[in-house]
């Protein structure tokens, strides 16, 4: 099951550009913003795993920004909160609450659209910034992601054998786990 | 395109799919019990045991086996559990984030089960509160103890300083002694009877006098007007005399009026520290019944208490959220065709075990927002186990945060057994055996109660114990009572509820208990009243010769007053003013007489 899942991660991996990073970085923080099991972060969290974008990148950026989120918490529900009683809005909001999917991807919680119009809203501004700061530092930001605990822990587990058995050298220096 | 898709992802994704379907597959049901016994341990304080969850996925229902919430006053009691709980989950509604259950059912519902092995408690904030609903009723059961205790020796009440009889006498002698130095004073300058006599002397003296000229009137007028002088100063002491000895008597008079009324206030008083008062007009019944009703109107607090934190308008707990560091958020409802409010349980059925038989408690619509549907909340409970028994109630909560309920019971020839109706120190009352009946309403306006309540025991029997004359006398008229009507009014703050409790054990009570209570009573009224006019008594002897003295020198006044006013108005010098003129006109007739003689002679 294992060496399955590592041979499909090396073949996942198997190129990444700064763009695939950035846009990696910007869904990451899509997803870190909203609650994880949303319909609209499934639907990411596919065409993550579709498109070829860096997946140690999104998983870290995810991590990352769900604790940002924690924190951001009242902002988020701020911003949900005077979308969805926007006496303007009223009617946009009772003619998509009338869809099904609308109410499935809770998109008439507070938090959950806060978040994703934030996410989406400032997901352009991130992509854009952090492939500034990757074609500037993009020798320096494989040591960064080296130092990280998780990526040590990840490197020492036997998954990662497994996975570097495929690989043949570091995935780091492709952008890989 | 293959330079951007990775069609391999497709597959990472359906992989990523199963394994999570899998986990929740494979670890529901754990994770479902975990979070039932972490939530109930944290709302009950209290150890909870979940000995099974099953979870069943078309349609989905959660049943939840063999729940025991411990009692965390009596850790080795459970304060319920119950056999198996059913809820039938609406999945499509629960996605949309509404928990929608059509059916919910509890069996084998019992309270205060006991448990194998003690449970553990978690201590929270609630404990204080529950301590203070035994001090009520604590307080209640001391109530009869003090009837008997409180009687005070006549003796010792008698002796005390503090009493306005005792007092009033004290000050009426104090005030007496400070009047007297004063009049005692004014008494000495007052003109004595020789200083009067030797007044009179000097009058009679000028009267006497030989008088040849109006020169000796003149000198007569002089000496007069000099005494005169005298008398008018010792009148002026006279009048100040007069003026304290009427202050004195009215000072005196108003005392001996607050010492006459002193007995009367003092027995006022001496009923209002005692209680004295209330034991002519005890109410009974409240003590007997009124710990039961209490009790009864603190289950429903509780209850009131537990459901309205859930019937909160969502909007003021989103208020108090947004504050809070991290926010959960709340889903908002837009119109739909047929809306339903976030929680729902559209009918539940409970059966409860309990020690007089089972009890079955249905309940329908049950929510928090019944605007949405526009339906109340509806509760029934029935029982035909023992008698007949049934309760019906309809509650409901408005957009703007209003909540209103109603409701009827009626209980119908349930056997009672066993029944602890009062357990003091001086006063043990059970019922042993009674047929009992009963119906009541109430409503309830936000936490504004409103109840009656009538209930009726029929072919009665008692037992207890009574360790004082009194407590043994209502336990005497109790026992004697075959049937007993008791009728209990609640009314205001649900936390604090006013108690009107009538009963027919007042009315056998006002023969013989009344009876011997006032027996009692008076035999100690007139003790103490006796006591207390044996004091005024004396303060009032004292008082007469006092007054007495007072009239004395009263007297002794006026008749100085008056002594010195006929000296001062005595005419002695008009007197030898005639004397004078009668001397002359004698000798002018003499001279006369003597020339006519010579003429006719």
């Amino acid at each position: 099951m294992l060496t399955l899942l590592a041979k499909l991660f090396h073949a996942l991996n198997s190129d990444s550009s700064i763009r695939q990073i950035a846009l990696a970085i910007a869904l990451g923080f899509i997803v870190g913003l909203s609650p994880i099991f949303t319909l609209h972060n499934i639907v990411i969290i596919f065409f993550v795993l579709l498109i070829r974008v860096h997946l140690g990148s999104f998983i870290l950026a995810v991590g990352f920004f769900s604790g940002l989120s924690y924190l951001f918490s009242p902002i988020i529900v701020q911003v949900g909160e005077s979308l969805l009683t926007q006496p303007v809005l009223a009617d946009f909001f009772t003619s998509l609450y009338q869809l099904s999917l609308f109410k499935l991807a809770h998109w008439h919680h507070t938090y959950t659209l806060g978040a994703f119009v934030l996410g989406a809203v400032l997901s352009a501004p991130i992509y854009f910034i952090s492939k500034f700061i990757i074609e500037k530092y993009r020798v320096h930001i494989m040591t960064f992601f080296e130092k990280f605990r998780i990526v040590k822990a990840l490197k020492a587990s036997k998954f990662y054998s497994l996975y570097s058995s495929f690989s043949g050298d570091s995935s780091l220096t492709k952008g890989g786990l | 395109m293959a330079r951007f898709i990775r069609w391999q992802g497709m597959i990472a994704f359906m992989v990523l799919s199963a394994l999570v379907v899998v986990f929740i597959y494979l670890f529901a049901e754990s994770l479902v019990k975990k979070a039932i016994v972490s939530s109930a341990e944290s709302a009950f304080g209290a150890e909870v045991n979940v000995a099974e969850v099953q979870l069943s996925y078309s349609p989905l229902q959660l049943s939840v086996l063999g729940l025991q919430v411990t009692d965390k006053e009596t850790p080795t009691q459970n304060l319920f559990s119950f056999e198996r709980a059913t809820a039938g989950i609406d999945v499509w509604q629960y996605l949309f984030g509404k928990i929608i259950i059509d059916e919910l059912e509890v069996s084998q519902l019992e309270f205060s089960s006991i448990r194998n092995q003690a449970g553990k408690v978690y201590p929270n904030e609630q404990s204080d509160g529950q301590a203070a609903e035994t001090s009520l009723a604590e307080q209640a059961k001391a109530m009869l103890p003090e009837v008997d205790m409180k009687l005070p020796d006549v003796k010792t009440l008698l002796n005390d300083s503090n009493l306005l009889t005792v007092n009033a006498s004290k000050q009426l002698q104090d005030s007496y002694k400070a009047e007297q130095v004063k009049l005692k004073a004014l008494q000495a300058q007052l003109p004595n009877k020789a200083k009067l006599k030797s007044y009179q002397d000097k009058v009679k003296a000028l009267g006497k006098m030989k008088v040849n000229s109006l020169a000796d009137i003149e000198k007569i007028k002089a000496e007069f007007d000099k005494i005169k002088a005298e008398f008018k100063a010792d009148q002026a002491l006279v009048k100040k005399a007069k003026r304290q000895v009427l202050a004195t008597k009215n000072l005196l008079a108003q005392q001996v009026n607050e010492l006459k009324n002193a007995p009367s206030k003092d027995w006022q008083h001496i009923e209002k520290t005692y209680q004295l008062e209330s034991i002519d007009t005890e109410d009974f019944a409240h003590i007997l019944f009124g710990e039961q009703a209490r009790e009864y109107v603190q289950k429903a607090q509780w209850a009131y208490d537990k459901v309205s934190p859930f019937l909160d308008n969502t909007d003021g707990e989103e208020t108090t959220e947004a504050a809070q560091k991290h926010a959960q958020g709340r889903f908002i409802s837009f119109k739909e065709e047929s809306p339903l409010p976030s929680v729902l349980i559209k009918k539940a059925l409970f059966s409860i075990q309990l020690a007089e038989g089972e009890l079955t408690v249905s309940g329908s619509e049950l929510t928090h927002q019944h605007w949405i549907r526009g339906k109340a909340s509806l509760i029934n409970i029935n029982s035909s186990a023992n008698g007949e028994l049934s309760l019906s109630s309809h509650f409901k909560q408005s957009e703007s945060g209003d909540f209103k309920a109603n409701g009827e019971w009626l209980i119908n020839d349930r056997k009672l057994s066993n029944t602890e109706l009062t357990k003091s120190k001086a006063l043990t009352l059970s019922l042993e055996k009674a047929q009992l009946s009963g119906k009541g309403s109430f409503d309830l306006i936000n936490s504004e109660i409103v109840a009656t309540n009538h209930v009726s025991l029929k072919q009665a029997s008692y037992q207890g114990q009574a360790k004082s004359t009194i407590t043994q006398l209502l336990l005497d008229t109790v026992m004697s009572l075959d049937s007993l009507t008791i009728d209990v009014g609640v009314r205001g703050e649900l936390s604090k509820p006013n108690f009107t409790i009538a009963s027919s054990l007042n009315d056998a009570l006002t023969g013989a208990f009344k009876q011997q209570v006032a027996g009692k009573l008076n035999d100690f009224k007139d003790k103490v009243n006796k006591g207390l006019n044996e004091k005024l008594a004396n303060a009032l002897t004292l008082g007469d010769s006092q007054a007495a003295e007072l009239l004395d020198l009263e007297a002794l006044l006026t008749d100085t007053d008056k002594a010195l006013a006929d000296l001062k108005n005595s005419d002695v010098v008009k007197q030898q003013q005639k004397k004078l003129e009668d001397k002359a006109k004698d000798k002018l007739k003499d001279k006369l007489k003597n020339k006519l003689g010579d003429l006719f002679g």
